[in-house]
């Protein structure tokens, strides 16, 4: 199905805008993508049929386009979900390489756009600013700045915390062979009972006889 | 739907009406002299903004590389010509074009304020009658112009003999809605809403009736392909944008 190119040009217009405002808040980082120009990624996304390319500029800014005829540095195709699953993996580097998506052309810059992009540390204070004014916006960018913070190391301590609570249940609950021996003890213990039952009811039947 | 001009008649559409084909540049300076002032921010409300994605498909479409040149037929308020100052970068030339001197002057004063008049330069020109030498241009843009000229094949005639051989001509233009339920709805919206906001925001509601009815005699997608073709392109074709509200046809001169 052809999607509608007004519609992939607003979610490139969209997207790009959006990128190109994270990356002036962002110190140091349009000099660092400055280093990466004429990098040029296509992305072939099967499921739904869109191709886009991102091209970093020779100004350190970053363009999205759906359609290009110039040779890409590096092309990357796969379904939305093998992107999805890229984009939200811990190490998306290593996703990348390892997951479903298929890579060809020099990865080498690819690898260098995703460290600097991880690298991205934006500065809301700056566009707070500009809307509320110095103070309120310094204050709030103070409180987003403190929810942030507090926010990541409650995040790393959870992670942490989970695993080592793992662990540690792990370590408590029985392995499986021992599991399996004890299960199959308190089999035998219930034909052992079923027996003994049904020797006693014998024994009763008997003894009634000879009291007769 | 009219579709091509007929050479052997003296007259060519003006909206609805047929008027001399010597009047009709000037019916149509007097509709953009009226609308100059207004016509981006007409633009942005009559299309809900959506021009400015279908102008950065044509661009996309263009392939425009720094260095080349660039022509950019009716460019009016300079859009078009800004975007594509940046893409050919200081070695390479912009030229934006327009019949009507009162969208230029708005269009150059704009580009001054950006400070993209480096390499641009604004000349006014008749687009049957391009002043220009034979081979001479990289691509060719006309973006919502195409409908106004009087002789439409002697305009793709002209543009074809500017270009370069393996230039492209890029024709972004409305057309023909591909679902008839949208034709209808489009069809209520052009006659009633845009006269309308024409009269509140430009005070001139017959301005933009004609532009409605520009659209309507214009060529629609396969007309205006073939159009392209009898003009001498090569590998000719066109995208329906909007679900043919618009469609943005490119031709390479062979």
């Amino acid at each position: 199905m052809e999607h509608d190119p007004a519609v992939i040009a607003g979610v490139c217009l969209v997207a790009e805008k959006a990128i190109m405002r994270a990356i002036d808040l962002s110190t140091g980082t349009r000099n660092q993508l400055k280093g990466l120009h004429p990098l040029t990624i296509g992305v072939n996304c099967s499921s739904p049929s869109v191709d886009l390319f991102v091209t970093v500029e020779t100004d350190g800014g970053v363009a999205i386009a759906s359609y290009r005829e110039e040779a890409t540095t590096v092309s990357l195709a796969g379904s939305w979900k093998d992107f999805l699953a890229v984009a939200a993996a811990d190490d998306p580097a290593s996703a990348l390489i390892n997951g479903n998506v298929q890579i060809s052309g020099d990865t080498a810059p690819l690898l260098q756009l995703q460290a600097v992009l991880a690298d991205l540390d934006i500065d809301w204070e700056a566009p707070l600013v500009e809307t509320l004014g110095p103070v309120a916006g310094h204050q709030l960018a103070a409180v987003i700045r403190a929810f942030t913070r507090t926010s990541h190391s409650t995040h790393q301590r959870l992670k942490r915390q989970l695993s080592e609570f793992i662990l540690e249940e792990g370590r408590l609950s029985p392995p499986q062979a021992e599991q399996n021996a004890f299960f199959s003890a308190v089999d035998d213990l219930v034909l052992r009972v079923d027996r003994a039952d049904s020797r006693l009811k014998r024994i009763k039947k008997r003894l009634a006889g000879l009291s007769e | 739907m009219s579709t091509h001009d007929n050479a052997t008649d003296d007259t060519t559409d003006f909206g609805f009406e047929r008027v001399k084909k010597e009047e009709k540049a000037g019916r149509v300076r007097e509709v953009f002299d009226s609308v100059a002032s207004q016509y981006d921010l007409m633009n942005d409300l009559m299309s809900g903004g959506l021009h400015r994605l279908w102008k950065r498909f044509t661009i996309e479409l263009s392939a425009v590389r720094p260095g080349q040149t660039v022509l950019d037929i009716a460019g009016g308020t300079g859009d078009l010509a800004a975007k594509f100052s940046n893409l050919v970068g200081k070695d390479g030339n912009v030229i934006l074009s327009d019949i009507n001197a009162a969208m230029l002057s708005v269009g150059r004063d704009r580009l001054i304020d950006k400070g993209a008049l480096n390499n641009i330069s604004v000349v006014q020109a008749d687009a049957q009658f391009l002043p220009f030498e034979d081979n001479s241009i990289d691509c060719i843009t006309i973006a919502f112009g195409l409908r106004n000229v009087t002789d439409k094949a002697k305009a793709l005639a002209s543009m074809n003999r500017v270009l370069k051989p393996g230039g492209r001509l890029l024709v972004l233009e409305f057309s023909k809605p591909v679902s008839p339920l949208l034709s209808k709805i489009y069809d209520a919206y052009s006659f009633s809403a845009l006269p309308a906001m024409g009269k509140i925001i430009a005070n001139d509601a017959d301005s933009y009736r004609y532009l409605a009815e520009s659209i309507r005699k214009h060529p629609d997608q396969e007309t205006l392909l073939e159009m392209v073709e009898d003009a001498g392109f090569v590998d000719c074709r066109y995208h329906n944008m909007t679900g043919g509200i618009v469609a943005v046809h490119r031709g390479i001169k062979g």
